[in-house]
């Protein structure tokens, strides 16, 4: 892709200088596409997951609305296309900061994006649209809603809508974080519709996520492909001809059918064909759970040594810095001590700090304060003749503590510090908030994609199950040969 | 039979003093344990210090080497005063040996490493010399046949035995027992009592707190006893056993024997 792009560059460059020589209308026909003829390659910026839009399929591919459509335009045009999934916010820095070409990601076009972007014709017209369940005939319009209790999206136009005409109809609303969630909630009873972005509605429909709508869709906003204000004009000029030709030869309907269309969806979505097409990407996310558990266990086993040695001293001071920080660890919720040190730190000193690391810092230090519990509670468990005898040989405290005291508090500390490990294997799953693609996260993102919450939230469960299970019963064997 | 007793032990002519104990004082906040306590043990005395539970004799030994902190007064060993900070405490603590009432040994070692692991990490001494001279220790009190045994499969006197031959192997020149005997089966307290003889005959330096009235009586060159954190009567041990001056010793040896 560098190469690809430094050839652009350099074709760019030349063609500048050519233009300079030949005056502006020159310069007019040769960034026409014919110019082009030998296939460009364009970075393409997206979003993570936004289904219908972009997401990834069992096989871990990127597809969706936008995908087919920026590849298939591509392929009509004459260029090809490097796809970028960086997350929305970090695709519109990545456009403005000319690190990519162009950002294709369900992006509503509004007056104020205008003024950084410039914008291609509208490839998608959104809008709002009501959802009830499939097996609700109460429920055809608004006027239905009265005395009923409505799911919403926080911050999405659907949760404006909703808030607009509540008074007029009589009906409360709910928030939720993410759709899928929105989509259990209307299943379970609790609430009788949702009102979400139409597509993402549509697209949940054909995934089987139990609903049907019965209104149709408020007016709503168009999306449309971006390019940084002033830059990369043959390419939305490409993007629109490209647009306009796929709508005239039907290509572009087919598209929008398949994923939103009746019966779109193709896939096996019982329990077994859910294991088998989620298994693969899953394991990914067991691998990155296991990663991070043996990682921050390791760590937080040095740490736990150095503060339960700190616990145990007989130095009033040092004591008062291993309580100290045990009492900040222990006495915090894991999920504000991630976000504490994922975005409060780097953002008040001003450096940055990947996901990543920020989980492994957070696990490590939480697991550690309560490794120094651990560490603390063998020390003290040796009985202190073990201590007597060794210094009255006049053998030092610390050589005493690697030599005499240690390795007997370490057979005690055995099962709690399994124990221990067993309970970080579970705390990964918070690090989902920041984002890391472990198994809880991966389960997201499918869930995000499929809406099969149940089955897939099943499997995930039994897959943490059999793990931790394995682990206790090597606790339990090895607590049994300690005990012997 | 005096191999037992380390050369440097014996060497230093009789009479010099080795510990000297000023006005010492103990309490463990409230509860004085230690009340003024003046003497002396001297090169090649066996000292047996007898008594009543809490009298104080065992806090009275555990100073010596300052496994308590001292509240007040002075104890002198060899002109190493415990008392001062900047004193040393595990060079002062490799001149003088301990063996405990529970043995202590270390259970996650083998008796051969129970015995060779002070001098390897104090000494600058290579692992064959160390073990060379834990097996001549362990051959002394009986038990080398159980040198890479783990001291779990051993019995009290056993146990007791390797305990004293793990302090010898820092060739101590002063010894203190603390209740050597009193954990043991009946039966076995004549070993370990056969092995302090021994350590006595050999011109050793010892602090022994015990309730082996016979021992005492045999062994001991002088005999203190101690009650209510006092020295109340101190002498040879005949003078001790045949002609207790002070009621509190008459009553405590009319219950003993």
């Amino acid at each position: 892709m560098r190469t690809g792009r430094a050839i652009w560059l350099v074709q760019r460059l030349a063609l500048l200088m050519v233009a300079v020589l030949v005056g502006v209308t020159g310069a007019a026909t040769l960034f026409s596409p014919h110019a082009n003829a030998e296939g460009e390659n364009y970075v393409i910026a997206t979003d993570t997951t936004f289904a219908p839009f972009e997401f990834q399929d069992a096989q871990g591919k990127f597809v969706g609305i936008d995908m087919d459509l920026i590849r298939d335009i591509g392929k009509d045009q004459g260029f090809t296309v490097d796809i970028k999934p960086l997350g929305f916010d970090a695709a519109l820095q990545a456009v403005q900061a000319n690190q990519v070409d162009g950002v294709i990601a369900g992006m509503s076009i509004t007056d104020k994006r205008k003024q950084v972007f410039d914008f291609s014709d509208p490839y998608f017209e959104s809008g709002v649209q009501m959802a009830v369940l499939a097996t609700n005939n109460d429920v055809k319009s608004y006027e239905d809603l009265k005395g009923k209790r409505v799911a919403v999206k926080n911050g999405t136009e659907g949760a404006t809508f909703a808030d607009s005409i509540k008074d007029k109809y009589g009906f409360t609303t709910v928030s939720f974080t993410d759709s899928s969630s929105m989509y259990d909630e209307v299943k379970t009873g609790n609430s009788v519709a949702v009102f979400d972005d139409y597509p993402v509605l549509a697209y949940g429909i054909t995934q089987g996520n139990g609903l049907k709508t019965v209104t149709p869709k408020e007016k709503g906003s168009s999306y449309g492909f971006a390019v940084n204000k002033g830059k990369n004009a043959e390419l939305l000029t490409k993007f629109n001809a490209g647009l306009k030709h796929l709508r005239e030869t039907g290509r572009y309907q087919e598209m929008i059918d398949g994923y939103l269309g009746q019966g779109a969806s193709g896939d096996d979505n019982s329990f077994f064909g859910l294991v088998k097409s989620t298994f693969p990407i899953l394991m990914q996310g067991l691998k990155m759970t296991v990663i991070l558990t043996v990682i921050s266990i390791a760590i937080a086993l040095v740490l736990g040594v150095f503060f339960g040695l700190l616990r145990v001293s007989r130095s009033i001071v040092l004591r008062a810095i291993g309580t100290t920080f045990v009492d900040i660890f222990r006495g915090t919720p894991l999920l504000v001590q991630a976000f504490f040190i994922y975005f409060g730190i780097p953002a008040a000193l001003g450096f940055q700090m990947s996901a990543f690391t920020a989980g492994i810092i957070t696990l490590s230090l939480n697991a550690g304060a309560y490794m120094t519990e651990i560490v603390r509670g063998g020390i003290q468990s040796v009985d202190k003749g073990q201590m007597e005898a060794s210094r009255s040989l006049g053998v030092g405290y610390l050589p005493t503590m690697r030599k005499v005291i240690l390795p007997q508090a370490i057979r005690t500390m055995i099962p709690s510090y399994i124990n221990q490990f067993v309970i970080t294997l579970k705390d990964t799953s918070i690090l989902s908030v920041i984002g890391i693609a472990e198994l809880t996260q991966t389960g997201r993102i499918i869930i995000a994609r499929n809406f099969q919450s149940f089955y897939m939230w099943l499997i995930i469960g039994i897959i943490y199950f059999i793990v931790i299970m394995a682990l206790t019963k090597l606790s339990d064997r090895l607590e049994k040969r300690i005990n012997k | 039979m005096s191999q037992l007793v380390p050369e440097a032990a014996a060497a230093e002519p009789e009479g010099t003093v080795k510990i000297r104990i000023d006005g010492l004082k103990k309490s463990f906040g409230e509860l004085v344990v230690l009340d003024g306590i003046d003497t002396t043990v001297s090169q090649g005395e066996v000292v047996c210090v007898i008594g009543p539970s809490g009298s104080g004799k065992s806090t009275f030994l555990r100073c010596l080497n300052k496994l308590e902190d001292i509240t007040g007064g002075k104890v002198v060993v060899d002109d190493f005063d415990l008392t001062d900070k900047k004193v040393d405490l595990d060079t002062v603590r490799q001149h003088i040996g301990m063996v405990f009432q529970h043995f202590n040994l270390f259970p996650h070692m083998t008796v051969i490493e129970n015995v060779t692991m002070a001098p390897l990490l104090t000494k600058k001494m290579d692992k064959a010399a160390a073990e060379k001279k834990a097996i001549e220790l362990l051959t002394q009190v009986g038990l080398a046949e159980k040198a890479h045994v783990m001291p779990s499969t051993l019995s009290g006197g056993q146990k007791q035995r390797v305990a004293i031959a793990r302090a010898l192997a820092m060739n101590p020149s002063i010894m203190l027992f603390d209740e050597a005997t009193s954990a043991l089966d009946p039966e076995m307290v004549g070993d370990v009592l056969e092995v302090l003889r021994e350590l006595a005959t050999g011109g050793m330096t010892m602090v022994v707190v015990t309730h082996e009235m016979g021992f005492a009586r045999e062994v001991a060159s002088r005999v203190l006893f101690m009650d209510g954190g006092h020295i109340v009567e101190d002498g040879p041990p005949a003078e001790i056993f045949d002609n207790p001056k002070h009621p509190r010793l008459q009553e405590f040896l009319s219950k003993v024997l």
